[in-house]
Order: structure tokens, then sequence, then C-alpha cells
């Protein structure tokens, strides 16, 4: 009886070519990748048929969550061949930081005890929405707290205060919050003469929010643009095509 | 993992020949790392930025507004009033095809608000305008304008008839893209020709898309005369009257 002899074949499969194309895509992937930021809501913006990109410089965005909490984001010069440190998106959130507490200061009399170290901690931070008074405590927390604290909307103190601040003009009894300060520093005050030039133009402050949110929410932060006068701006929004 | 296979093919072997060596390491493990990474940065990353709607309000001293409001014909203007329906939670409604439920409450001209046989609603205007009807953002069916479109479409047709030319000669490559956009601009804002005076108000509970809907539908339907505004007692009071008729 003759036995069949079975020949063994080697399983082995040369992996060469795909760890080839891997390598290739991974590569791909790294260079073109923007990473998303970090934000404390997530929303959907609402669809819709502009064809405009979000600028990736001089913005300042204002996210409103659907419980009507607002945050702020600042981006300074991306490009700083031609321009100074100070027009960074650190140097622009610093001297917003700086100016919006002098502010609040003038305005309320209470004291903000923001300190230089908060300042270098501030320049570092993406969206951010507390209340002035509270913004050292914040500072003084670690990142992780940082964002338990942006992401917990049934926080009292979450959210930029739209509370209304009475003062005197000169004679004049005239009524801000703390939104407004925040946004005429950040366009006045910032240091970044593009960035200021962007805002008053419409296309340096980016409104975003979820599609689902009413607009009642929404038309509280509108107002108070409105009020100090920045009736132009851009809403960030999807692609979408027209049959839709 | 990486082996070194001596065997050198096999079959009988010549004395003195040298060992011809096949060197075999297993990639598998560094597929599986890079798959790893490039799943990492696929949901990571934002390939698609997002896009940006340019919005101009009017500015908080109204005179100028109202002064506008007045002087633009009954055929020219138009107020939209937009709405959401929401469910006890607060949730906007989502109909069969995914969208959400939003209505466009819309007269032309001025409000009517007459009521002269004092039955508590407001009678049929004379001339037609003024009177609350409601439509729906349908978008296209088949290429033709469908809901709140058509009747802005229609409201914009000589703008748009003059643009769709200057589109069929930029699709065959006659003028180029900026004298495209150029020519469109112009047409726009055209003043001899009858375009509308788009308002756009939105009640409280109106979701967000909906108002950026309706803003959409003015760029497509290439309407450069529109403004956000708010809603006043008579808006509310044409809607409730709305409502009433339609309950019966």
């Amino acid at each position: 009886m003759g036995k069949v002899k079975i020949k063994k074949k080697s399983t082995l499969i040369d992996m060469t070519a795909m760890s080839d194309v891997t390598v290739l895509l991974l590569t791909f992937f790294m260079l073109t990748s923007t990473f998303l930021a970090k934000e404390p809501v997530t929303v959907i913006t609402p669809s819709s048929v502009s064809e405009i990109k979000v600028p990736v410089s001089n913005v300042a965005s204002v996210l409103v969550s659907p419980e009507g909490k607002v945050f702020l984001s600042v981006l300074g010069e991306a490009d700083l061949d031609t321009y100074d440190e100070s027009w960074s998106s650190e140097g622009v959130r610093k001297a917003a930081l700086r100016e919006a507490s002098k502010r609040y200061e003038e305005l309320t009399g209470t004291k903000t005890n923001i300190t230089e170290m908060d300042l270098e901690k501030f320049a570092k931070i993406g969206s951010f929405g507390v209340p002035l008074a509270k913004m050292h405590e914040f500072l003084q927390l670690d990142q992780s707290k940082q964002d338990e604290w942006l992401g917990d909307t049934s926080r009292k103190d979450n959210g930029i205060p739209m509370v209304d601040i009475n003062y005197m003009e000169g004679d004049a009894p005239a009524v801000t919050n703390e939104f407004q300060i925040w946004m005429r520093a950040i366009r006045d005050k910032a240091g970044n003469e593009n960035l200021t030039s962007a805002m008053k133009k419409g296309e340096g402050i980016a409104v975003k929010a979820d599609r689902n949110t009413n607009y009642e929410t929404i038309h509280g932060v509108l107002d108070n643009l409105q009020t100090i006068k920045m009736n132009r701006f851009t809403v960030m929004t999807a692609l979408k095509t027209e049959n839709d | 993992m990486a082996q070194i296979d001596t065997s050198g093919g096999g079959g009988k072997k010549k004395k003195g020949a040298q060992k011809k060596m096949a060197i075999h390491v297993d990639f598998t493990p560094m597929v599986d790392m890079n798959m790893l990474l490039i799943t990492f940065f696929m949901l990571c990353t934002t390939m698609i930025k997002s896009q940006t709607l340019n919005i101009s309000l009017p500015s908080n001293e109204k005179i100028e507004n109202e002064e506008q409001q007045s002087k633009a014909k009954n055929s020219e203007a138009i107020t939209m009033i937009l709405t959401t329906e929401r469910d006890k939670d607060g949730n906007p409604k989502i109909d069969e095809t995914g969208h959400q439920k939003n209505i466009i409450y819309y007269y032309e001209g001025k409000p009517f608000v007459e009521d002269a046989n004092k039955d508590g609603l407001i009678d049929e205007s004379p001339d037609g305008y003024g009177i609350l009807r409601s439509e729906k953002f349908l978008g296209n069916d088949n290429g033709v304008e469908q809901g709140i479109r058509k009747i802005l479409h229609n409201k914009n047709k000589e703008a748009l008839e003059k643009i769709d030319e200057q589109k069929k000669l930029w699709r065959e490559k006659k003028i180029t893209d900026e004298e495209f956009q150029a020519k469109a601009r112009e047409i726009r804002n055209d003043s001899t020709l009858t375009r509308p005076v788009v308002i756009i108000k939105a009640t409280p509970e109106a979701s967000w898309e909906s108002v950026i809907t309706a803003l959409d539908e003015m760029q497509i339907n290439q309407i450069s005369r529109y403004q956000i505004d708010n809603m006043n007692q008579v808006d509310s009071a044409l809607i409730t009257d709305y409502i009433a008729k339609n309950r019966k």
C-alpha cells in the first residue's frame, strides 16, 4: 500500500505589500489631518448651500449650547512670519483676558484676582465659558477638571453670563454684560489688527449652534451682538445640495 | 515572527554551493498596528471643514428699517414667519422624511387685520395681499421648485431668468467664473427689475435650522433684499387667527 503524501504548504502570506499600503494611507491621514477642536458641548450645525469655508485664523467663535450657554474661542494669526508674537492665538487670548478682566473690575467693582500665571494658562485654552469672577478659580484646576466644569451644563457658573451689568457711562446709566465685555475686548483690544478688521467685516465672528436649538435662545446671543454693533457675522453650517 | 529559511528550494544540494538564504519577515503585526493608527486618524480628523453663511442683521436703530419696509410695494414685500412643531419635551417633531416639521407662515404686502363682520376672525383681504398662508420647506422635486421655494422663485422670476441665461453661458464655458459671479451680482441688485423684499421673522420655538434654511432659500432664489426682524403683535395675532380658522 502506497501512502499518499500530502505536500505541506506554507500558509505564510507576504504582508510586505499590505504594509506598504497601510503606511502610505497612514502618512496621508497624518499629513492632511486637522484635529477636531475640543468643544464643551457637541452641536450639530444646520446645513446650508453656502460654500464659504470657515477661516482658520483671526476668528472669534461663539458656541451656543442648546440650553443657551455661551462659550467663546479665539484664534489669532496662523502665519506669524510677518507678524508679532502677540498676534498669535496665545497673544490674543492673553490680551483679551487682561482687557476683559480690567473692564469687568472697572464696571462692577469686583476683583477678578487674575494673575500673570493665569494669563499664561488661559493662553493655552481653546474654548472657555465661565464668569470672569470665577476665572481665577477655573484656571487653577487641571485640564480634566476644567473640561468637567465646561461640560456640566447644569452648573450655574457654566457659560459666559449674559446678566445685565449696570454702570454709569459719564452721567448716563448704561447696561452691558460679560459676553459684550468679552466680544468688545477681543475686537478692540486684543492687539491683532487683522482680527479686528475681520470681526468688523463679519467674517471674523462665527456663531455655532445646534440645528434643534430654538430661535429664542439664539436670538439672545444675536441681540447682544447687535447691541455692540456686530451686525455682520457668519454662522457655521454643514454642506448640502440645493435639492434637499 | 521573522524566520530565516535555509532549506534553499529543496532538491539536491550541490556541494560547495553557497547556501541561499530566504528571509521572511512576518509583517502581520506591523499591518495590524498601522491599521489601528489609520483608524485613529480617520476618526479624529475633520476632512470636510464646516461651511459658513454670512448674515447681516439690521442695526438696532429701527428708523431706516421701517422706512424701507413701508417703501416696498405690496407686490414686492413678503414676510415669512418661521416656526417649528415641537413635542412635549421641546424637541422638534420629525416628519417621515427625517426633516424637522418646520412651518412657514407668510403674507405678501402689509398685514391685513380688518374684521368688519365682528366674528373674531380676520376677513378675506380684497386684493389678496396681507393674508397669512402657510407653506413648508420642500426643496426641489425633479428639478421643479416646491413649497416656499416656488413662491419665492415666482417673486424673483425676472432676476432668476436673467441669471439662468448667464448660467447657461457659463456652463458652455463662454464666460469665466468671475464674469458670471459679477453678472449675477449685477442682476441681483438691478433696481429696474421687480425684486422681492423678504422679511424673515421667527417665533421663539422656531428651530435654528429653520432660520438657516430660510436664509438659504434667499441664496438659492438669488434674493438680495432680505432681513431678519423680530416678531410683533400683529404677526402673533395673524398666526392665532390662522390657527383658529384652520381648526374648523
